[in-house]
C-alpha cells in the first residue's frame, strides 16, 4: 500500500461554539490529549483517515479573539503562526454569527488556508434564520461548509473541503479586510517599513502592522529587537494622533470598530433573522434562575442534587460491586493451596483494588452531573451568582468552576485555573482546590459513615464534611489574597452561553473517558500501592512468632475441650498470631513510630499506615485499611470492611468522624502535588503548602475527635 | 454616565469603553464599543455583578468594571416590557 497522504488541520472557534463536539464526532476515537508546548492548556489531538488522506486535527482552545491577552489565545495564535496547520478550519455558531465572525475577521487577516464551518446549522433553521452562505462566501474569501456536529451533518463535506484546500483543488481567495483610512494609511506605512529589515522578510508585514497599532504586546517585543524600530516608534505615535483627531478614539478601538463595521455589513446583507421575540426559553429560565430572590437558594439545590445524584443513586451500584468483589473472594480462596500466593491474591489484590473499584458508579455519576452543568450552560450562571461570594475571599466568581470541578478531581481542577489570568487569583484558586473534597476521597467517607452512621445519618454527615472542606478552603483562600497574595483582583467579564441540552453521546462520552481513566488508575497506580503495602505488612516474617502460633496450636489439640471449643480458640490463636505479624512488619513500623502523633486525634498505628499510604491516592486509605484490618481475621470474605471496621476496638464514631476530617484536610495526593509544582513553577510554596494542611489537619481532627468523644 | 449607575431594565448606548487594557480588549472582542444600544438585565442576587443584554448576547460584569464602559441613557420603548413580560413581574417581588 502507497504511503498515506498526512495533513494537519487546526480547529478554531469561540468557546461554546461546538468546536469540541464536532472534533469529537470527526475523529471518534482516535484521540490523544497531551498539553501545548511548556503550557499545561490540555491538547487534543486526533485523527481520520478519509479517502486515502490522514488527517491529523487539533482542537485548539476556544477564543473570542486573538489578543495576547489569555494563555489561550496565545497558544492558539502561536500554533497558526508557527505550526502553519494545512487548513484552519472556523467553527462558528451559526445562531450568534456576528460575534464569531469577529474572530473569522481576525483570522482572515492572518492570510492562513481558510475554512469555515457553520456549525449548529440544525439550530439557526430551527430558529429560522437564514443565512446566504455563497454571498457570505464572497466577502469572506474562504468557503463556508453548514455542519451540525450534534446531528452530525455536513460532516463528509467538510472533509471534503478540507482535502480540497490542502492539495489546492480549492483556492482560499485571502479577501483583505479594509480598514478606516487612518489605519490603512498608517498600516501601509509600517509594513513598508517592516519590510526593508531583513530578518523580517519572510513575516507577514501587514498583519504585523496591524497587530503593532493595536498595541500587541507579543508584536512589539518582536519588532522592538530590530533597528527598524526606531521608525516604526515614529510612525505609530503618528497613528495615535492622527487617530484622535480625526476619530476621537484610539487605533485599538477602531481597528475593533472597523472590524465590527465588516461584520456587520456581512450580517446585514447576508443574514435574515426573524424579529426575535422578546423573551427566548432561555430568558426564561434565567428569570428564575438568576431572580434576587431564588438565585442563591436555586444554586444550592442543584449543588445539592449533584450530591444527591452521586450518593444516592451510586450506593445500590457500589452495593453490587462489592458484592461481586466478595463473591470473587470467597471463591477464589479456597482454589489456592499456597497461603502465602492466596493471601497475595484474596488479601492484597481484591481486598484492595476491589475497595476502589466498587466507587466506580459513584465517581462516573459526579462526573456526569458536572458536565452536565457545565455543557448545559448552568456553571456559568453559577459563577454569576455566586462571584460577589468568592470576590469576599479574594476569589473570582470564575474560581468557582475550577473548584466544583475539584470535587471530581484535584488535577483537572488545578489545570482549570489557566483560565484565571491574574496569577494571585489563580494561586489563591489553586490553593483553595484540594480542600474541595475530590473523588478519591469519596470512598474514605462512603466507608466511614457507612459504617457508623445509620444510613438517613451517613449523607448528612458527608454533606458536613464537604462543608468542612468548602469552609476550610475559602479561610485558606482569604488568608493568603489579605496577606502574601496581595494585589488587585481580577476583572470578571463573562458571557452566559444560551441554555442547551446537552447530547445524551457527549456525557456518555465523558462518563467513559473518566470511567476508563479511574480503571486505568485502579489497574496501574493503586495495585502497584496495594502490592507495595501488602509487601511492608507482610514482611520481614517473624520466625518467633511462628513457633509460638505452632506451641499454641499443640497446646489446644492436646487440651481435653469439646471439638467446637476447640477450633474457636484454635482461630483466636491464628488471628492473634497475623495481628502480631503485621505489629512486627515494616509497615508496623512505621505506624508505630508516628503512633504517638496521632494518638491524640484517635488513630492507631494501623490507621497510621493507611494515611502514609493514602499520599499516594486517597482511595488507597481504603484499601490499606481493607488489607491491613482483614489480615488476622476469620471473617474477611463474609462480613465486608464495614463490618470489620464496625466491630474492631480500634474504631468508634469519633475515629470515624476524626479520620474523615483528616482526610478531606490532610496531604493532596502525589499527583495532584505534582501538577501543583507544575501551575505554580516551583517546589517550595508546594511544600510550605503541605505544612500547611498538616498543622490544619491535624487541629481540625483533634477539635473533631474531643468534641466526639464528649457528645458519645 | 456609568453603565454601572444605571437600574434594572434601564436602555442605554455605549459612547466609550474605558478601564485597564486586558479588561477593555475583552469588552471589545465581546462586541461592547461604541454606539452598541444595551438594556441592564439584572444584578445578581447578592447586587453584584451586573448582567447587560447587547446583540443577542447576555454578558456579565463587575460593578467595578461597569464603572470604566460610559453610556448615554436611551428613553425606554413604548412597548418596552420588563425583559419576560409577567413571569419576570411576578418573580420580581422587591421591584413590587
Amino acid at each position: 500500500m502507497a504511503a498515506m497522504k498526512e495533513i494537519r488541520v487546526a480547529l478554531t472557534g469561540n468557546p461554546n461554539a461546538g468546536k469540541s463536539s464536532l472534533f469529537n464526532v470527526l475523529t471518534g476515537s482516535h484521540q490523544r490529549v497531551g498539553n501545548f508546548p511548556g503550557v499545561t492548556i490540555e491538547k487534543h489531538e486526533g485523527y481520520i483517515d478519509y479517502k486515502d488522506v490522514r488527517i491529523t486535527v487539533v482542537d485548539l482552545p476556544g477564543t473570542y479573539s486573538l489578543t495576547p491577552y489569555s494563555p489561550e489565545e496565545i497558544v492558539t495564535r502561536r500554533y497558526i503562526i508557527d505550526e502553519k496547520p494545512d487548513v484552519v478550519v472556523n467553527v462558528i455558531d451559526g445562531t450568534n454569527l456576528e460575534r464569531n465572525l469577529l474572530l473569522t475577521a481576525q483570522l482572515m487577516e492572518m492570510e492562513v488556508e481558510l475554512l469555515v464551518a457553520l456549525n449548529m446549522i440544525d439550530e439557526v433553521e430551527d430558529k429560522g434564520i437564514s443565512i446566504d452562505t455563497d454571498q457570505l462566501e464572497k466577502l469572506l474569501g474562504c468557503h463556508i461548509v453548514p455542519t451540525s456536529a450534534r446531528r452530525k451533518q455536513g460532516l463528509d463535506d467538510l472533509l471534503d473541503h478540507i482535502v480540497s484546500i490542502s492539495d489546492g483543488h480549492i483556492e482560499v481567495r485571502k479577501n483583505k479586510m479594509t480598514f478606516s483610512p487612518v489605519i490603512e494609511a498608517a498600516a501601509g506605512k509600517i509594513s513598508e517599513l517592516l519590510g526593508r529589515e531583513r530578518e523580517l522578510e519572510s513575516a507577514n508585514h501587514r498583519w504585523m502592522a496591524i497587530k503593532l497599532l493595536e498595541s500587541d504586546r507579543e508584536v512589539y517585543s518582536r519588532v522592538k529587537q530590530y533597528p527598524v524600530w526606531v521608525k516604526v516608534e515614529l510612525a505609530l505615535q503618528e497613528a495615535i494622533m492622527e487617530c484622535q483627531r480625526l476619530n476621537s478614539t484610539d487605533p485599538e478601538a477602531l481597528i475593533t470598530e472597523d472590524r465590527y463595521a465588516f461584520v456587520r455589513g456581512a450580517m446585514q446583507e447576508c443574514v435574515r433573522q426573524p424579529r426575535a421575540s422578546r423573551a427566548s426559553v432561555s430568558d426564561y429560565i434565567d428569570m428564575v434562575v438568576l431572580n434576587r430572590v431564588l438565585g442563591l437558594p436555586v444554586f444550592f439545590v442543584v449543588v445539592w442534587a449533584i450530591f444527591q445524584l452521586t450518593f444516592t443513586l451510586g450506593a445500590p451500584l457500589m452495593e453490587g460491586l462489592a458484592f461481586l468483589f466478595s463473591l470473587l473472594a470467597r471463591s477464589l480462596g479456597p482454589m489456592l493451596p499456597n497461603a502465602l500466593l492466596r493471601s497475595i491474591l484474596v488479601d492484597g489484590v481484591i481486598a484492595g483494588v476491589g475497595s476502589v473499584v466498587v466507587y466506580l458508579p459513584n465517581i462516573v455519576l459526579l462526573f456526569i452531573g458536572l458536565s452536565f452543568l457545565e455543557a448545559s450552560g448552568y456553571m456559568a450562571r453559577a459563577a454569576f451568582v455566586i462571584d460577589k461570594v468568592m470576590h469576599r475571599f479574594g476569589l473570582h466568581g470564575k474560581s468557582f468552576i475550577p473548584m466544583v470541578t475539584g470535587f471530581g478531581c484535584s488535577i483537572p481542577a488545578i489545570m482549570a485555573t489557566r483560565t484565571l489570568k491574574s496569577r494571585s487569583d489563580r494561586l489563591a484558586t489553586i490553593m483553595t482546590i484540594p480542600f474541595m473534597s475530590c473523588g478519591a476521597k469519596l470512598p474514605v467517607y462512603v466507608l466511614l459513615a457507612g459504617a457508623f452512621f445509620p444510613p438517613a445519618m451517613a449523607a448528612n454527615v458527608m454533606f458536613g464534611i464537604y462543608f468542612l472542606g468548602i469552609v476550610v478552603g475559602l479561610w485558606t483562600a482569604w488568608m493568603l489574597k489579605s496577606t502574601v497574595l496581595k494585589s488587585d483582583s481580577e476583572p470578571f467579564v463573562m458571557e452566559l452561553p444560551p441554555y442547551r441540552w446537552p447530547t445524551f453521546a457527549s456525557v456518555v462520552f465523558q462518563a467513559r473517558m473518566k470511567a476508563l481513566m479511574y480503571l486505568k488508575k485502579a489497574g496501574t497506580l493503586i495495585l502497584l500501592a496495594v502490592m507495595a503495602i501488602w509487601a511492608a505488612s507482610n514482611f520481614p516474617h517473624s520466625r518467633d512468632l511462628d513457633a509460638r502460633l505452632e506451641r499454641e496450636k499443640m497446646r489446644i489439640e492436646a487440651s481435653a475441650d469439646s471439638p467446637a471449643l476447640k477450633s474457636a480458640e484454635l482461630l483466636r490463636v491464628n488471628s492473634k498470631a497475623q495481628a502480631d505479624q503485621l505489629e512486627y512488619s515494616v509497615a508496623g513500623r512505621i505506624g508505630k513510630i508516628i503512633e504517638p502523633l496521632i494518638r491524640p486525634i484517635g488513630f492507631d498505628w494501623r490507621i497510621g499506615i493507611s494515611l502514609v499510604t493514602g499520599v499516594v491516592s486517597k482511595e488507597v486509605v481504603v484499601s490499606t485499611l481493607g488489607t491491613i484490618f482483614s489480615i488476622g481475621r476469620s471473617d474477611s470474605a463474609a462480613g465486608g470492611l464495614t463490618s470489620i471496621l464496625r466491630s474492631d476496638p480500634g474504631f468508634s464514631m469519633a475515629t470515624a468522624l476524626s479520620l474523615m476530617v483528616f482526610v478531606l484536610l490532610y496531604i493532596p495526593c502525589i499527583a495532584t502535588l505534582g501538577v501543583m509544582k507544575k501551575e505554580i513553577g516551583s517546589w517550595r510554596p508546594v511544600l510550605l503548602y503541605t505544612g500547611y494542611v498538616l498543622a490544619i489537619a491535624w487541629s481540625a481532627s483533634f477539635i473533631t475527635y474531643r468534641i466526639a468523644l464528649l457528645i458519645r | 454616565m456609568k453603565l454601572s449607575e444605571l437600574k434594572e431594565g434601564d436602555r442605554a448606548e455605549v459612547t466609550s469603553v474605558g478601564a485597564e487594557a486586558p479588561v477593555r480588549r475583552r469588552l471589545m472582542d465581546m462586541g461592547l464599543i461604541r454606539g452598541t444600544e444595551l438594556e441592564v438585565l439584572r444584578f445578581a442576587p447578592l447586587g453584584d455583578p451586573i448582567e447587560i443584554g447587547y446583540k443577542g448576547l447576555l454578558l456579565t460584569m463587575r460593578l467595578k468594571e461597569a464603572e470604566g464602559i460610559t453610556v448615554k441613557k436611551l428613553p425606554v420603548l413604548e412597548n418596552q416590557e420588563p425583559a419576560g413580560g409577567t413571569l419576570s413581574r411576578i418573580l420580581n417581588f422587591r421591584r413590587g
